[in-house]
């Protein structure tokens, strides 16, 4: 086990217990939170994994989360709208943590892996994770209403 | 030591599922649904198969609660549209 694999096993076991207890219990506002908080969760881990596995393309399993949970908490925070206009949640400084842990997981594993293709598909990833997780981030707490009445 | 990580991710996904059981309202438990998805990817991960977490992300992230949500609503719709057309 080395210093990549213990610290997306960290990241995970904190992460994650959070997010399930979250999703788990208190007002609809929070479980939608906690839900767009597993994907800034799990997408680091996978990416510290890979690293920590040496093998590159297990960073195709980031790129894929980056894509597609965001594109699960826009699905929610659409069908649910109608409750969530009661309480709108908002947890931005939750949503900087989350974006300031990938950006720095990112960094650290393109600094591990070196100028190379591989790295921009790394930077790739990290740019849509953190676009994504702010979008869905907005949409949550009550932007695009123009959108959501359609 | 080196199994640490794969006892971990173990554990996630067993309280997920118990999570997910203890859930009653169905769109609520398409949230915990969804979460359980992402954990069992990151599963098939440490036990290296990349493969079938690619395909369990796919489905468990995004498809299975849509899929749900979209039926909850459908229901809905039809017990509301019922109530008001009386025995219809």
């Amino acid at each position: 086990m080395n210093a990549w694999i213990l610290a997306a096993t960290i990241l995970l076991g904190a992460g994650l217990t959070a997010a399930l207890w979250g999703v788990a219990s208190g007002p609809l506002s929070r479980r939608m939170v906690a839900q767009n908080l597993t994907t800034a969760v799990a997408c680091p881990s996978l990416l510290l994994l890979a690293q920590g596995y040496h093998r590159p393309s297990y960073v195709d399993l980031a790129l894929l989360l980056a894509l597609l949970g965001p594109v699960g908490t826009l699905v929610f925070a659409r069908l649910l709208a109608d409750e969530l206009a009661v309480a709108t949640p908002a947890a931005w400084g939750l949503t900087w943590t989350a974006a300031g842990v990938s950006a720095a997981v990112v960094v650290a594993v393109c600094a591990a892996t070196g100028p190379s293709r591989a790295m921009v598909k790394l930077l790739v990833t990290g740019v849509l994770l953190i676009g994504g997780n702010l979008v869905a981030s907005r949409a949550l707490q009550g932007g695009f209403r123009q959108v959501r009445g359609g | 030591m080196a199994d640490a990580v794969i006892v971990v991710v173990l554990l996630l996904v067993a309280a997920t599922a118990t999570a997910a059981v203890a859930t009653r309202d169905p769109s609520r438990q398409a949230l915990v649904l969804s979460l359980q998805g992402v954990v069992l990817a990151v599963l098939f991960t440490v036990l290296q198969a990349p493969d079938v977490a690619l395909s369990q992300l796919a489905v468990g992230s995004a498809l299975t609660p849509l899929l749900i949500m979209l039926s909850v609503r459908k229901v809905r719709r039809r017990a509301r549209t019922t109530d008001e057309g009386g025995d219809g």
